[in-house]
């Protein structure tokens, strides 16, 4: 059986290219520029899917996209509109939100007890009895929802893209058309937008004469500075005119200097008993199926109307083969029109003042008859109503304008109560309406208004812009409410005009309450034929005006893939990664940046990291620091500036030496910590920590714009690679590589610091002891620090130089005492009780912080922290643990190890003031509950006297 | 000539290297003058688009309150306004802001310029900016550069609204970057300048985003053909 209208029928189908495809397992043929749906409706396939309430059977409604109607699932793609989708070989798609199939749902047993299923009715059961909730909710897991989401699907790309235009138009119809090639005139680069396949907009289906289509079309075509995008849909518009343009797995992000807003209206549908059963669809539906892809909507008609548009549509209908029984119009005294006196002279019944009042399902449960009856008062009409067999009712009553673009940018849907539709007001600034979104009709004045529209986008006078045409266009009441109910409100929600009733009832009298109480235009279809008959309900009951709701992006609906683009993660990698990674490191995140946590296999984590300790206290070691900040502060106030930054003193810190920096903040919370090197009277190059510099650098810029210092601070940690060479061994490796610096004791002591050529790259060396040995740290360009490692490893091989990483370096400094800043210290931690006094000079008229940490030291500590030692090997705490005594939480751990060099458990930790003498023993909860008991030691727990890193 | 036998080595030698590139000793810094295909060839792809690590090349800044006007005192043409560039012979100069310049070397690898200004040390308020390894450097030429680079930045790069020796300190594929347009002959072409460790993850980035055009990385000598 096939409804294909013969040849040349069918705008866009391509009839030498025949395409198989299947649906709900049956396979059918189509051709190439069919979507689903058309190609469905084709071989007279008239229910598509279940609703999502109900299961009800549904089909084509407005064969455009605007209704959820026609959802289908796609392979991994859950909720595609079929009357979208285009056809494409070996497509295989099935209805979502059926249990057994579309035609036997088995879920359609609940459409029989939609009595005991009201709006909201969720509200109020299924959790009383309590334990009856557990029973409940996989049914309903099971039961909600539309489609499936494949989780092993395919990864696909969404590039996001920017795009930049003097003007947009969105929507291609004829008021879009003329708008762009006005303001293409007019000297603008215009993009124009459209989400069908190709241009033309409503010219494209409508009952139109003349050439207007061809003559708009070609005269974009012929403007180079217009630029197209068809299967385009524009689905947000932001402030300033940003829009969002969706175009296959792209979102494009749209930055235009004026709108145009062409983008049509929407016919809306008429309320009766039983409006949704498959064969009831729109007039342009209609229109739609029989210019575009040659497709018979049905082979009896009922036409219900209540304008002169519908008279196109019958005429149309009769064109096509199809046999009109009857139009019935919803208008007692239609007016004079030229398309209804030629529908009467063809012999097709009239019923002026009339509605349909009721369909009627056939044996297959779509539409088989319509009961068409007299209008008595607003909403009310005559029973029983006389009977017309038919398997199609084609509605055209009225328009409202798809203004929610203009919306989402700060616009209002204001009620016209002369026209009885919907306005746009408080359009955004830059956005010009035209066309039938602006209420105007008529072919001729869409056109000049458009042109106008474009115009004066583009920066012209387009003069006026059109009044509204559209009077006698819609019906103020197209609601005919059944006491048996199924007269569907939203189709997407299944919503009665008794549920809208109902819950202006339960107290929710404003349009905003009812539609979160019964859910009305929150489905798929957003309101678009919903909102029109739920606001006049919600007025008639409330007794005031018709309202509107919000608008909010997204226009269509859009995958989480648009949303979320292309993942731009940037990593930063040192110069020495690849050395890193080829000598079988395991890579960790710090921050931004890579860094090897140790070498060698996973299987041998602690070994390794005991390994590379041994190596670093015994012989020789190298590991890369490059990830550390570097902040290079020059100037003649450099010292006044690190004098007034940090808590130390470093106006008479000698040139060729490097100190100890300490940040705190205004309150004396410790920020960062560091080296400064003092490389002449006017500069200090200075060391930050790896995830601490950032912040730093933007405290000292922000600083400095208030104290307006004669200092240069440049952020430079990117610029130098760095290494720690450390070990007793580290001399002897470097010496022979250093040509021009004499890095002997005497010539180089500890805390020195040099500028020289390590195997010929120019280099700084700090002789610093974080890891509590003689090493030296040398920085170099970033470009030169492969180089560099390089010819380390060369010059250590003979002595078994080995790489250590961060794991190894955070234990040897544990063994020395260090803190590191974020892990020691938290959000509150002053110097005076992280045992930092020494770091504060007394002499220092100001520093960040300074009153700060007087008035601590005032109060008096209420926790210190002390270096600990547990007896027993086997309890080893994590950080956090808590000191306990008692009941009460006096503290807890910041790090803790088994230090292989001592052989026992060392940490620090955070205790009450009088727990804090050495020799002191205090109680750590650690995992499991269990409390081991710890004993205060003084620091540093590894050579205390220093000799070792001073060598 | 491999990267290592340089002491200076560019981010994405590794790549390059893949690529089958060939490589020439500039300074001291393996730069990759063919990126596995001949050099009209890859000319030609430069035309359209064409991604080149330009890391080797001169680089260089000065910043601080008195460093525009010694800039101007050595002759350097720094520009009147912030965010563009001028042309100094084979260099280029950019106005970073009212206190800062960027210093770019041509294509042929050396920089007179800038050892010029590195002889002459600069008075108290103008401070060097170590550019040449803070920063690594890409140049994307090509028609087109701007349609690709829409995918990764939000400036509009297209020709007329970006002309020629404009500059825009912006993001890129989230990275902070400076993209300078200075066109060789009648080429589009984008200087883009970034945080050198960095580098590795945005080329990536750039490859990915060029597939869509069948743009490729190209080497020196396709840039110096144009």
């Amino acid at each position: 059986m096939s409804a294909r209208l013969p040849d040349p029928a069918g705008a866009l189908i391509d009839r030498g290219r025949p395409i198989a495809f299947t649906f709900e397992g049956r396979d059918y043929p189509g051709y190439e520029g069919d979507t689903l749906a058309s190609a469905l409706w084709a071989n007279e396939v008239r229910t598509l899917s279940r609703s999502f309430k109900y299961h009800r059977r549904r089909g084509v409604l407005t064969m455009a996209g605007q209704d959820a109607n026609t959802l289908v699932q796609v392979g991994p793609s859950p909720n595609v509109p079929a009357d979208r989708l285009a056809l494409s070989p070996g497509l295989a798609a099935s209805a979502v939100n059926t249990w057994g199939g579309v035609e036997r749902d088995l879920w359609s047993v609940i459409g029989r007890l939609g009595r005991f299923l009201p709006a909201g009715f969720y509200y109020k059961s299924f959790f009383r009895p309590r334990w009856a909730w557990p029973l409940w909710e996989p049914v309903l897991r099971r039961v909600a929802g539309l489609g499936r989401v494949d989780t092993g699907a395919a990864h696909g790309d969404y590039d996001k893209q920017y795009m930049f235009a003097d003007v947009a138009v969105i929507g291609a119809g004829p008021a879009g058309l003329a708008a762009a090639d006005a303001a293409a005139a007019a000297g603008a680069e215009v993009v124009l937008i459209d989400e069908n396949a190709r241009l033309g907009g409503s010219l494209d289906y409508a009952r139109v004469s003349g050439d207007v289509r061809a003559r708009l079309v070609d005269a974009v075509a012929a403007q180079p500075a217009i630029t197209v995008m068809t299967d385009t849909t524009c689905n947000g518009c932001f402030a300033d005119n940003w829009l969002a343009l969706i175009h296959g797995n792209r979102m494009i992000k749209l930055r235009a200097k004026a709108i145009v807003l062409a983008s049509g209206s929407m016919e809306q549908p008429v309320v009766f008993r039983d409006n949704d059963l498959p064969g009831i669809m729109l007039g342009t539906a209609a229109q739609r199926l029989i210019r575009l892809y040659g497709v018979r909507p049905g082979r009896r008609a009922v036409v219900l109307c209540a304008n002169g548009d519908g008279y196109g549509v019958a005429l149309d209908l009769i064109e096509a083969g199809v046999t009109v029984a009857c139009v019935a119009d919803l208008r007692d005294a239609p007016g004079a029109d030229a398309r209804m006196e030629e529908v009467r002279a063809r012999g097709v019944p009239l019923r002026p003042g009339a509605t349909v009042r009721e369909a009627v399902a056939g044996r297959d449960g779509t539409l088989s008859g319509a009961l068409v009856a007299q209008v008595t008062g607003r909403g009310i009409c005559a029973a029983p109503g006389e009977r017309f067999e038919c398997d199609l009712i084609a509605m055209s009553a009225g328009y409202m304008p798809t203004g929610a673009l203009a919306c989402h940018a700060g616009g209002r849907m204001v009620y016209d109560d002369t026209c009885h539709t919907f306005r746009v007001a408080d359009a955004p600034h830059g956005m010009t309406l035209a066309g039938s979104v602006a209420g105007v009709h008529d072919l001729d004045a869409v056109v000049a208004d458009g042109r106008a529209a474009g115009a004066r986008a583009a920066g012209g006078d387009g003069g006026p812009a059109r009044e509204p045409d559209d009077a006698g266009l819609n019906h103020p009441w197209p609601i005919f409410s059944h006491a048996g109910g199924h007269d569907f409100v939203d189709f997407d929600e299944d919503l009665q005009v008794k549920d809208i009733r109902d819950a202006v009832a339960e107290g929710y009298d404003h349009i905003e309450l009812a539609k979160r109480f019964s859910t009305a235009t929150m489905g798929p279809s957003q309101g678009r034929h919903s909102l029109l008959p739920t606001a006049r309900l919600v007025a008639e009951a409330t007794m005031g005006e018709v309202g509107a709701t919000t608008a909010r992006p997204p226009f269509a609906a859009e995958t989480f893939g648009h949303l979320a683009g292309r993942a731009f993660e940037p990593v930063r990698r040192t110069a020495m990664h690849a050395r890193h990674v080829e000598a079988g490191a395991r890579m960790m995140p710090a921050g931004m940046w890579m860094r090897p946590a140790y070498y060698r296999p996973k299987h041998r984590r602690e070994a390794c990291i005991v390994e590379e300790v041994a190596a670093v206290r015994e012989n020789v070691g190298l590991i890369d620091v490059s990830t550390l900040g570097g902040i290079e502060i020059r100037g003649p106030d450099a010292a006044e500036f690190m004098n007034r930054v940090y808590t130390f003193a470093y106006l008479k810190q000698p040139v060729g030496r490097g100190r100890y920096v300490l940040m705190t903040d205004r309150t004396g919370v410790i920020i960062d910590d560091g080296v400064a090197c003092r490389f002449a009277e006017d500069h200090f190059y200075v060391t930050a920590t790896t995830s601490g510099v950032d912040a730093v650098y933007r405290a000292m810029l922000w600083h400095n714009a208030q104290w307006r210092l004669a200092v240069d601070v440049t952020h430079v940690s990117a610029a130098y690679a760095a290494v720690n060479i450390a070990g007793p061994e580290s001399r002897g490796v470097l010496a022979p590589l250093c040509a021009d610096v004499d890095i002997s004791a005497e010539a180089f002591p500890y805390m020195g610091v040099r500028e020289g050529r390590v195997a010929g790259i120019p280099a700084r060396l700090l002789r610093v002891g974080f890891v509590g040995e003689l090493g030296f740290e040398i920085h170099v360009p970033a470009h030169a620090g492969e180089a560099l490692w390089d010819a380390l490893m060369e010059a250590g091989r003979g002595r078994g130089i080995r790489p250590f990483g961060v794991e190894a370096q955070r234990l040897l400094r544990l063994e020395k005492g260090h803190i590191i800043i974020g892990q020691d210290t938290d959000g509150l931690t002053h110097p005076l009780e992280a045992d930092m006094a020494w770091a504060i000079s007394r002499k220092k008229p100001y520093f960040v912080g300074k009153r700060a940490i007087a008035l601590h030291e005032k109060v008096g500590l209420t926790r210190k922290m002390v270096g600990f030692e547990i007896g027993d090997a086997a309890s080893l705490p994590e950080e956090c643990h808590l000191v306990v005594r008692g009941a009460e939480i006096t503290g807890r751990v910041t790090s803790a190890a088994t230090s292989p060099t001592l052989g026992r458990v060392i940490g620090l930790a955070y205790v009450a003031p009088d727990q804090s003498e050495i020799g002191n023993t205090f109680t750590v909860k650690i995992a499991g509950g269990k409390l081991v008991e710890a004993r205060v030691v003084k620091l540093p727990f590894y050579d205390p006297d220093g000799r070792r890193q001073e060598m | 000539m491999n990267p290592t036998d340089t002491p200076r080595r560019s981010f994405v030698a590794r790549e390059l290297v893949a690529l089958g590139s060939a490589f020439t000793d500039i300074g001291g810094f393996a730069a990759p003058l063919t990126c596995g295909a001949p050099a009209d060839e890859e000319a030609a792809r430069a035309r359209r688009l064409g991604l080149c690590d330009a890391s080797a090349l001169a680089r260089g800044g000065y910043k601080g309150w008195t460093a525009r006007d010694w800039l101007r005192e050595q002759g350097v043409g720094v520009p009147e306004q912030n965010n563009r560039a001028s042309r100094h012979d084979s260099a280029l100069v950019a106005r970073l802001a009212d206190t800062e310049a960027l210093i770019l070397g041509g294509l042929d690898g050396g920089c007179a310029l800038l050892d010029d200004l590195g002889a002459a040390p600069p008075p108290g308020g103008c401070y060097p900016v170590p550019r040449a390894d803070a920063n690594a450097a890409f140049i994307i030429s090509g028609s087109d550069a701007p349609a690709m680079l829409a995918k990764l930045c939000a400036v509009d790069l297209r020709p007329r609204s970006f002309p020629d020796l404009s500059v825009a300190q912006t993001s890129v594929a989230r990275l902070n970057a400076i993209v300078l347009r200075a066109d060789i002959a009648d080429t589009v072409a984008f200087h883009c300048l970034f945080d050198s460790a960095s580098a590795l993850y945005l080329w990536h980035c750039l490859i990915d985003a060029m597939a869509e055009f069948d743009g490729r990385p190209v080497g020196l000598a396709a840039l110096r053909q144009l």
